[in-house]
């Protein structure tokens, strides 16, 4: 180790004495508003959360108040405790880190407010947008064009202030917890703008531009990557900082973190397909998801070691100290996350696991333990020198501690046996080979008493939330009449620097090679670096998933399946608003107890016209891609207006508002044009869909007459969703029914 | 759609997936060797130690308002 010696000389320019001194500040004030809006947020999220819980133990708690009702409040609670909630932690912990890691302030005081001020604006629109049922019916991305246009300017106002203070930053090396803040700003804003592609119809409705398998494909992409670069990347960078901070000593290997980086970077990117398996899609692409989740585990259980020897040496600290208990736990559960994942992504566990209450479990353990408890830490860690004194009560971090603890642990065993058990009662044949529990409602309500433990965890870590907030609103009390802003001092970075001339090159072929001018020039850009690396990132990802996003033998056509007229297309967007899809699927896997419960599996070829797709994540009511045909319209009329007068055990939110609200005929034009224009083969409806509409009502308004229904149903919602609900999966019977016909006369049968 | 999905098509890009592949591989690799390059410890453990170097502080002023 003969060129150890010189190796400084590239690493601390502060020292030569050529450099200016420049005396700074850092913006701490932004730090705060941030962390009110996570505590603001959190709580927000987390009641709608137990809201939500509470309704799927009992439906009384949808209040028969359509806005209030479990499909249109869940995508309300996932948004908001991930972009809300974890979105302002992680913008809290990154602009008090990255100022002290760049030794600069942030680069524009006033960017920083537009961002705050922008992303509290978006967060309110969405708070109001989700409950009156403007979606995009996409996981995470629900939101409707106009507020992933605000978002995608937010980002880009947070993106130029943090690069820019990356370009005016005093300290040469870029610690990673920078490089994982910046591969989430970029990563984020990529996924955002090309899953969020569509066509608006009117102010607050679009459609996907791409359809069926595609959209799935590109959803699951992006779902899946959301959860990497918002919820993982962004909060190991925080853990990176905040980690050594509380321990007070380096990250135990720093080299370990580099790896634990770059395989995250160009792992993560490919595993999205693993939330599609034995769906429609192409056999090869859920392995290659498959197989790239289970190499994760290798980078993501080195950063967990990473994370936990930080605390080499100071475990004694961890029984005294509840700041280093919530860093602990969230490690040990980002640990356990990820363990699970790549298992979960394996075919056969998936088989089992999937649509399931085990994959929100799998959630839980990530966001309550990884996210939760990152951020109460680095809170915690925070309060002090933010507000410049003592924390209010050390008691009430330890309690708030134990209680959230206690809440995970019941929340997702609970939900661990919920998962399990209904995945099993779903595939369990009796001796005679038919299905042990054919009516899916058994296996509902068997799980009612796991709801309500949910429920149980679930409100006691938002107690946990509460004794928080109290915690910081008591500390924030404290604070002085005028906070210090301390001054700093450190020498500003030469852009013409060069390494002392008088230093002797050492010998050897590496120290030649690492010591070559290009090689000094390179490693003095780390700005560039960084931004070139992930530029081929991102190119790459586009050439592994353009090609096989346009060639059209991935998805073979069937010459059955037409679109959806345009009075199905008006229930459609009604089952859309309502978000049905969140509690009901519409994909048959190839597995018999599959078939046999819900009928034909499903093919890539019948969701060609469907923008979005609409295949669902999870069964907490059956499979309905093949509903179409099974049960008479009146069925349908008497199962929206009271579900329970259909089946006893349903814990479905009535939809009486269908019998009374009127359709929009007048909109339908629209939709069918925009359709068109997706390129969906409308032919004749193009110019009449209205008229066509109109026509299809009043047939299905006639047939429910005369089954003994309601009269005066033509233009009311119903009408419409019913005819969504008949379609389904019709096209392949037709298909079916043809080849019968046909084989006769062919005289190929047996 | 249909006329840029027949473009695609032909053109034969699905060889573009394995050169993806192997390009990225080997510049992960590059990294991991370049990451345990001896010349690379005092820089990287230098680097370990940023959080808890923070520059020092020369004067304090009083924030305007609260």
């Amino acid at each position: 180790m003969t060129f150890t010696a010189v190796a400084p000389a590239a690493g601390t320019p502060r020292n030569s004495a050529a450099t200016v001194l420049e005396r700074f500040s850092y913006d701490d004030d932004i730090v705060r508003k941030f962390l009110f809006a996570t505590l603001v947020w959190g709580i927000v999220g987390m009641l709608v959360g137990l809201l939500i819980a509470l309704q799927l133990a009992n439906q009384f708690f949808n209040f028969n108040t359509p806005w209030l009702s479990f499909g249109r409040l869940r995508p309300l609670h996932t948004n908001a405790v991930i972009f809300a909630f974890a979105g302002n932690a992680f913008f809290c912990g990154a602009y008090y880190s990255t100022q002290r890691l760049l030794k600069a302030r942030m680069f524009s005081d006033a960017l920083s407010r537009v961002h705050f001020w922008g992303w509290q604006a978006i967060i309110v629109s969405a708070a109001l947008t989700l409950p009156l049922g403007y979606t995009q019916a996409k996981e995470y991305a629900e939101l409707e064009w106009p507020i992933d246009i605000a978002i995608a300017i937010i980002w880009v106002v947070f993106a130029v202030n943090f690069f820019g203070t990356i370009i005016r930053r005093r300290e040469r090396h870029i610690y990673v917890a920078i490089w994982f803040y910046i591969a989430s700003i970029i990563t984020v804003a990529i996924l955002h703008i090309f899953n969020n592609l569509s066509l608006p119809v009117d102010f607050l409705k679009s459609y996907s531009i791409y359809a069926g398998v595609q959209d799935a494909f590109m959803q699951w992409w992006y779902g899946h990557n959301a959860v990497a670069f918002f919820l993982t990347t962004p909060f190991l960078g925080l853990m990176y900082y905040f980690m050594p901070k509380a321990a007070e000593g380096p990250v135990f290997s720093y080299k370990l973190s580099i790896l634990h980086f770059w395989s995250l970077v160009f792992m993560y990117i490919w595993a999205g397909p693993h939330h599609l398996h034995y769906t429609a899609l192409p056999e090869w692409a859920s392995t290659v998801g498959m197989l790239f989740s289970v190499m994760l585990w290798a980078p993501s259980w080195g950063g967990m070691i990473n994370g936990l020897l930080t605390l080499r040496g100071a475990w004694h600290k961890v029984s005294r100290d509840p700041i280093l208990k919530f860093f602990v736990v969230a490690i040990t559960a980002y640990g356990m996350a990820t363990f699970e994942g790549p298992m979960l992504s394996i075919k056969s566990v998936n088989a089992l696991a999937h649509y399931t209450d085990w994959i929100i479990a799998h959630v839980h353990t990530g966001t309550l333990g990884w996210n939760g408890f990152m951020t109460f830490g680095m809170v915690y860690w925070l309060l002090p020198r933010l507000f410049q004194t003592e924390i209010y009560s050390k008691r009430a971090m330890e309690l708030h501690f134990w209680i959230a603890s206690v809440g995970i642990v019941l929340y997702v065993t609970a939900i661990y046996s919920a998962g399990l058990t209904q995945g099993l009662m779903w595939r369990a044949f009796d001796e005679t080979g038919r299905l042990a529990y054919p009516d899916f409602v058994e296996t509902v309500a068997k799980l009612l008493p796991m709801y309500w433990m949910r429920a149980v965890g679930g409100s006691l870590y938002l107690v946990g939330m509460f004794i928080f907030g109290w915690n910081i609103l008591m500390t924030w009390k404290r604070r002085p009449a005028v906070y210090d802003v301390p001054v700093f001092e450190a020498a500003a970075l030469s852009r013409g620097y060069s390494a002392p001339k008088d230093v002797q090159l050492p010998a050897g072929v590496w120290a030649r090679f690492t010591h070559a001018a290009w090689h000094r020039r390179w490693e003095r850009m780390p700005m560039l670096f960084s931004a070139l690396t992930l530029l081929a990132v991102v190119v790459a990802s586009l050439f592994e998933i353009l090609p096989t996003f346009l060639i059209k033998s991935n998805v073979p056509t069937i010459a059955s399946v037409k679109p959806y007229t345009p009075l199905e297309l008006a229930g459609r967007d009604i089952y859309i608003a309502e978000g049905c899809f969140n509690c009901h699927s519409q994909m048959i896997r190839p597995f018999r107890y599959e078939t046999e419960r819900f009928g034909e599996y499903s093919k890539p070829g019948e969701s060609v016209y469907d923008h979005p797709f609409l295949w669902g994540s999870r069964r907490i009511g059956p499979d309905l891609a093949r509903e179409g045909g099974k049960y008479p319209d009146l069925w349908h009329v008497r199962h929206f207006e009271n579900p329970r007068a259909v089946t006893a055990k349903s814990i479905m939110p009535a939809y009486a508002q269908f019998l009374t609200k009127r359709l929009d005929f007048g909109g339908i034009q629209r939709r069918v044009d925009a359709m068109a224009m997706l390129g969906v083969p409308y032919g004749d409806a193009i110019n009449k869909a209205e008229a066509m509409a109109r026509t299809q009502a009043q047939s299905i308004a006639n047939a429910v007459v005369q089954q003994g229904g309601p009269k005066g149903l033509e233009d009311k919602q119903m009408i419409a969703i019913v005819a969504y609900m008949q379609r389904l999966g019709q096209d392949i019977k037709v298909q079916r029914t043809a080849q019968a016909a046909n084989a006769p006369a062919n005289g190929a049968i047996k | 759609m249909t006329k840029l999905a027949d473009i695609m098509e032909h053109a034969g890009l699905s060889m573009y997936a394995e050169v993806a592949l192997v390009l990225f591989l080997a510049v992960f690799i590059g990294i991991v060797i370049r990451t345990y390059l001896p010349s690379r410890r005092r820089a990287l453990d230098e680097a370990s130690r940023l959080p808890l170097d923070e520059a020092p502080i020369v004067a304090h002023r009083k924030a305007e308002e609260r």
